[in-house]
């Protein structure tokens, strides 16, 4: 499976680093959720069990502790309760639109983050407005490390603050002046170099995957052909790490990114 | 049973149903030409009775005995009565037995019923009847029986039944000729639609080249078969292309793990093999995942999300998204998108149809190429012109590159899905926009469509 190594990773952040063949794959045998001191309970509403079977285990080989509905009535149920930090919900079950689930959850002041799974709907207007509320949505079929670092994303929200000055280690976005410096290094960005930084400093230490970031940075859904995204990257690290410095962002092979505080 | 089939068919039906009416007509008319004729010979009767009547009734009492047997004599056909009747109602002279109460008096035309005596026979009789009153008491009745008129009336009903009996023979013998003959072709074209569906696409309805409307609609049929025999076979195609795309991949990887399970030696080489069967089960998924998002695309009819796009603004941010990777590949990237203007469409379809484009041209662009992104205007039309100085696609193909899975056999080796350009292809046909790829010295790929108003 291709999700193994988000919380490995996070365990071992010395071992990221691009040049290395084969980051890190001695120590992932499960370092768990370091960061979350409270366990994060995850609502999964989801009819097919096959999928929920491999859903659940791979959440709980993370360290999250799940609670499977498989119908829509009953996740409603288990949503109002309340107990869940975020939920997943297939928009296809037996009988309802997830979505509809999701619209009666929210009218009773149900406010946890949502991941909806959809078969389709891409082009799917209800769906986009999801993402202005913050939630996220998933075309199925998708890579299970896809709905984990997304999972880990919507649990952990960018602090929202108003701080104008963002700082990761040495790393300073001034969000007024619309500069940036590492140490006393200033750093010449381009606009959408800009945003990529600052959503990437926003989300230190998480894993975000190439969708994630075409989808925020660039505001669109879809898989772009080329390496797009890596390209992009490859030269925001190029003007955020010199030669001879630490590296900050790193390159998790075929997964994505994360930018860290330097050792 | 056929004798019985042919009855039920729709042909043998029309026929009976056409003879039917026909003979109806037939009937009104000789009806109507029957009643016309009665009424006239009524007519004609009485204006004789009264004619009569007024000529008797006119002369001396003594005269009228004797005007009235020369009348009644001369009377080949039997057809005339009369009588002389006493004012107390006994019969003085005529063939008339009793006088009716009702022909008392002076009497106008009328239909009567009288008793006729004719040699000591008596026989009643249906007649038109006038009588008189006489100045000198008694009564004058003259009457001609409606003999002439059933006469008539025979010599119509003998040459209906001479004329509409054969005619309704003929008419069921061509209804059976023709309905058998229609039955007999329809026969033929089921059993060839019957072909057809059970796979025999290249099956044809058959044609007479008599241009009736039978032949006519065999050929539409015949044209339509053959467009879903095209469509058909390029179906398959494309399902032979899912199969060999998602094949090579899935090959790979089985052969990556089969190796792995005998060779590897540690942890390592076992994990480095996985991540290469993962790279390739993650292309069979974006193959698999392209293809729905098409079909997603070509199935949904939702223009609700279309608002007016400035198209300037969307090609000047395709160009910053691909201008790095241009650069990375060295190939020159030029954007010009100075003709301000609006299309109604759905935005990020839109972008995603330009930055295939533009994937496509960077992708098949040597190093030191160039590929121009350009927005014009086309009097009314708004065009996105990606040009390269790639190897072009041959004339031949340029039709074919917009299918799924199409790709040039000289950019076989090249990585891509070879879905790009059908993704195109998909939203351009949502759009109502045209999709033209021509090759002039490399490839030129134009997406035009009509401006709207700003």
């Amino acid at each position: 499976m291709m999700l193994e190594t988000v919380a490995a990773l996070t365990a071992a952040p010395e071992a990221l680093d691009q040049s290395e063949p084969d980051p890190g794959r001695e120590t992932e045998s499960h370092a768990g959720p370091d960061e979350r001191s409270v366990m994060s309970r995850v609502l999964l509403i989801e009819d097919d069990a096959e999928t929920a079977r491999e859903i659940v285990a791979e959440l709980v080989d993370r360290g999250f502790e799940v609670d499977w509905a498989a119908t829509g009535i009953e996740g409603l149920d288990k949503a109002r309760a309340g107990e869940a930090d975020v939920m997943i919900v297939d928009r296809l079950l037996p009988g309802v639109d997830g979505l509809a689930i999701i619209e009666t959850a929210r009218r009773e002041r149900v406010c946890m983050p949502v991941l909806v799974l959809s078969a389709l709907g891409a082009v799917d207007d209800r769906v986009r407005g999801l993402r202005a509320g913050g939630d996220d949505y998933l075309t199925k079929p998708f890579a299970i490390l896809e709905l984990v670092a997304r999972i880990e994303a919507l649990l952990r929200r960018p602090s929202e603050n108003r701080d104008t000055m963002l700082r990761v280690g040495p790393l300073e976005l001034d969000l007024l002046s619309r500069t940036a410096k590492r140490g006393d290094r200033a750093i010449d960005l381009l606009p959408r170099e800009f945003r990529l930084l600052e959503y990437m400093m926003r989300r230190k230490d998480q894993l975000l995957t190439r969708a994630m970031l075409f989808e925020e940075v660039w505001n669109y859904k879809f898989v772009p052909q080329s390496n797009l995204v890596d390209v992009h990257m490859g030269r925001l690290r190029r003007k955020v790490d010199a030669p001879n410095e630490q590296p900050m962002i790193h390159s998790i092979r075929r997964e994505g990114f994360i930018l860290r505080a330097p050792a | 049973m056929r004798l019985l089939e042919f009855t039920r068919s729709t042909t043998f039906r029309w026929t009976l149903a056409a003879s039917g009416a026909f003979i109806l007509c037939i009937l009104v008319m000789f009806g109507f030409i029957l009643a016309q004729a009665h009424s006239y010979m009524t007519t004609d009767v009485d204006a004789l009775n009264n004619e009569i009547a007024n000529a008797i009734a006119s002369h001396e009492p003594e005269q009228r005995i004797l005007g009235l047997e020369q009348y009644l004599r001369a009377d080949p056909h039997h057809v005339k009565l009369g009588g002389l009747f006493a004012a107390d109602g006994r019969r003085i002279a005529g063939n008339v037995e009793t006088l009716p109460p009702m022909l008392r008096g002076d009497v106008a035309a009328q239909l009567a019923s009288l008793i006729k005596v004719e040699g000591g026979a008596r026989e009643q009789q249906a007649v038109r009847a006038v009588a008189r009153a006489l100045p000198e008491g008694g009564t004058l009745v003259i009457a001609r029986s409606d003999y002439e008129f059933t006469w008539i009336v025979h010599i119509v009903e003998r040459a209906l039944t001479l004329g509409l009996l054969p005619a309704l023979c003929l008419s069921l013998a061509a209804g059976v000729f023709l309905s058998i003959r229609a039955q007999r072709r329809i026969e033929e074209v089921n059993r060839k639609v019957q072909r057809i569906v059970d796979g025999e696409l290249r099956e044809r309805l058959p044609t007479r080249g008599t241009n009736d409307p039978f032949d006519e609609l065999a050929r539409l049929v015949n044209c339509m078969l053959g467009e879903i025999e095209v469509l058909v076979r390029r179906l398959q195609g494309v399902g032979d292309d899912i199969a060999h795309d998602l094949r090579t991949p899935l090959t790979r990887v089985r052969v990556l793990l089969e190796r792995a399970r005998q060779k590897a030696g540690n942890l390592d080489e076992l994990r480095r093999s996985v991540d290469q069967a993962l790279v390739g089960l993650d292309q069979s998924l974006a193959i698999i995942t392209a293809l729905l998002r098409i079909s997603e695309i070509e199935h949904s009819r939702r223009m609700d999300g279309f608002r007016n796009v400035a198209l300037a603004d969307l090609v000047r941010e395709v160009g910053e998204l691909y201008e790095p990777i241009a650069e990375d590949k060295k190939v020159d990237f030029a954007v010009s998108a100075d003709a301000e203007t609006n299309v109604h469409g759905d935005r990020d379809l839109l972008f995603e149809a330009i930055a295939n484009l533009v994937d496509n041209a960077v992708k098949f662009t040597p190093q030191g190429g160039r590929v121009e992104l350009s927005l014009l205007r086309n009097g009314n039309e708004a065009v996105v012109r990606v040009c390269d100085t790639g190897p072009g696609i041959p004339a031949d193909e340029s039709e074919l590159v917009t299918r799924r899975f199409y790709r040039s056999d000289k950019s076989r080796r090249d990585p891509g899905l070879g879905l790009g350009l059908s993704l195109v292809s998909a939203i351009a046909k949502l759009h109502g926009f045209s999709l033209n790829i021509s090759s002039g010295p490399g490839c030129v790929a134009e997406l035009a469509g009509q401006s709207a108003a700003a």
